[in-house]
């Protein structure tokens, strides 16, 4: 029942999204603009051409039926911009978008959770040893890619598991901090466990669910600072694309794109033990 | 005393760009043909950028454009947040779930994109303040879920309180009380909510703007400001160049902080 109920939250989740998605593509101030009628390669008749289509496309119902045909075929519809189906278009970035997710999200965490473990343990100096992370929250992803950049040193992986680093570090160093003092955690250490006994059989068996959540939502931010990442490090991702179909205004591209970050927080939501609300994370 | 050093240290930086915008020749527009990239001197302190518009104008008012547009788009997330929660924490409890279950939603999607595609989809030809004035709305309007939930628990247990009890059997309606006993209840948390919001929607904004997304030129904004350090000749013609992204680190380090010490006060 409960994994019905995850199922069913995901896919609502997705169709959420979708439909978002297609009535703010629909009544955006500028969705009778496309930047190709700017572009003076076209001729005339390509323009006339170009204006007709969309004029095929005025109500947010036609969209949303074009865009179930065009699921149900499995084409998610023809790139305004690149004139190829944009399954094809996404389905060759999503490996390389996959892999900076996973190293990223991996060393984030790695580097959280290490730096977490000992500073949450202090009594004295935590706020010292946690500044270089408080730092690290208050530049913005954009700004390190690009000091990465000038520095030449680093790359997309690095940018990504420092973001997730910091933000994660924040809420681990709480939870832990919370642990630590729990009165079966002091009634252990007055009987002389070893710290790693502690964490092993306490305090992660304690803290998991909310670790699950805080996993949720690191996927959650890297998906949003997947754009800016592969934009400044020129990475061929998704997040790259979406920029690009943003710039262009790919309607198709766009709508492909949500649905498919709609589903993979989704389904890492559906994975993750929701007895814990992403909030209270 | 903890509350006071980021005020205080707020307050000189914002009086640092009123001082700039106030004694500077120049306005952020203007462009000195005779000073292109031009490095520190008397007359453009912290140098020009690539068209010769001064840098330390152009920073002393992304500053401010920063700091109000995201000051007013906090207090407008941290609205439609209250409203929410207490539209949620009043109803029936199938209302309710329905309610956080899009809120949830919307906390679900990832930021940046759903912000990228929305400012993006305006019109080609929208006017620098539109842009700006978008861009900051934009940021209301998606950012309002997290303090929602918040805002849902806060009011929910208030809802129950002995008080409110007393209250309702006093007769009061639901609007006397939440105008009388809930909203002044939920002072303490949504102060916070709105403190947090404000370095959250300058850092969404420094990255749509590095993305050509945010606001437009020639208006200073703190992402635009970014683009500068795409620029090698820039860089190798003054060390300025950095003085916008040390700036912005240093402001969202107050602001991080006061909210900090406001969440935990």
């Amino acid at each position: 029942m409960a994994i019905a109920m995850r199922v069913g939250r995901s896919l609502l989740l997705m169709l959420f999204a979708a439909a978002g998605t297609i009535l703010l593509v629909r009544f955006a101030p500028g969705f009778f603009s496309d930047s190709r009628e700017m572009d003076a390669r076209y001729a005339q008749a390509a323009r006339a051409e170009m204006e007709a289509e969309s004029d095929q496309q005025q109500s947010a119902n036609q969209i949303a039926t074009q865009e179930v045909k065009s699921w149900l075929n499995g084409g998610f519809g023809q790139s305004r911009q690149y004139n190829v189906p944009v399954a094809e278009l996404i389905g060759a970035r999503v490996r390389v978008s996959a892999l900076l997710l996973a190293q990223g999200i991996l060393r984030g965490w790695l580097l959280a959770v290490c730096a977490a473990l000992p500073i949450s343990g202090l009594r004295r100096g935590g706020f010292l040893w946690s500044l270089p992370f408080t730092l690290l929250l208050a530049i913005p992803a954009s700004a390190m890619a690009t000091a990465c950049i000038l520095a030449n040193a680093g790359g997309p992986v690095l940018v990504l598991s420092l973001l997730i680093a910091a933000r994660e570090f924040k809420f681990l160093r709480s939870l832990l901090e919370g642990a630590w003092r729990s009165p079966h955690l002091l009634q252990g250490r007055a009987r002389g466990l070893a710290p790693m006994v502690l964490v092993r059989a306490h305090i992660v068996p304690n803290i998991a669910p909310q670790l699950c959540a805080l996993a949720t939502l690191s996927i959650v931010t890297a998906l949003g600072a997947l754009v800016p990442i592969e934009v400044i490090f020129t990475v061929p991702g998704v997040g790259q694309l979406a920029w690009s179909a943003v710039m262009n205004r790919d309607l198709p591209v766009l709508v492909a794109v949500s649905l498919l970050m709609a589903s993979v927080v989704g389904f890492a939501g559906m994975l993750s033990a929701r007895d814990v609300t992403l909030e209270e994370a | 005393m903890k509350k006071r050093i980021p005020a205080v240290f707020l307050l000189l930086v914002i009086l640092a760009g009123g001082l700039v915008l106030r004694v500077s020749r120049y306005g952020y527009a203007f462009q000195d043909r005779g000073a292109i990239m031009a490095p520190s001197t008397a007359e453009h302190w912290t140098g020009t950028d690539e068209l010769g518009r001064d840098r330390t104008v152009r920073v002393a008012a992304a500053l401010f454009i920063g700091l109000m547009g995201a000051a007013a788009a906090a207090a407008i997330t941290t609205a439609i947040a209250a409203c929410f929660g207490l539209l949620a924490a009043f109803s029936p409890s199938s209302v309710a779930a329905l309610l956080m279950f899009l809120s949830d939603g919307f906390l679900s999607l990832p930021w940046l994109f759903l912000l990228m595609m929305a400012r993006s989809l305006l019109p080609l030809t929208a006017s620098p303040l539109e842009t700006a004035v978008t861009t900051f709305l934009v940021l209301a309007a998606l950012g309002w879920p997290a303090c929602a939930h918040a805002i849902y628990r806060g009011a929910r247990s208030l809802r129950s309180a002995e008080w409110m009890i007393q209250g309702r059997a006093c007769g009061l309606k639901s609007r006397q009380l939440i105008r009388l006993h809930i909203v002044p209840h939920l002072r303490p948390l949504l102060l916070p909510q709105f403190l947090v919001c404000v370095p959250a929607f300058l850092v969404a904004e420094a990255n749509l703007g590095a993305l050509g997304l945010g606001v437009g030129e020639p208006m200073p904004s703190w992402g635009a400001m970014l683009l500068e350090l795409d620029n090698s000749a820039l860089l190798a013609r003054s060390h300025w160049v950095y003085l916008p992204i040390a700036l912005l680190a240093l402001l969202l380090l107050i602001l991080e902080s006061f909210a900090e010490v406001e969440t935990h006060a």
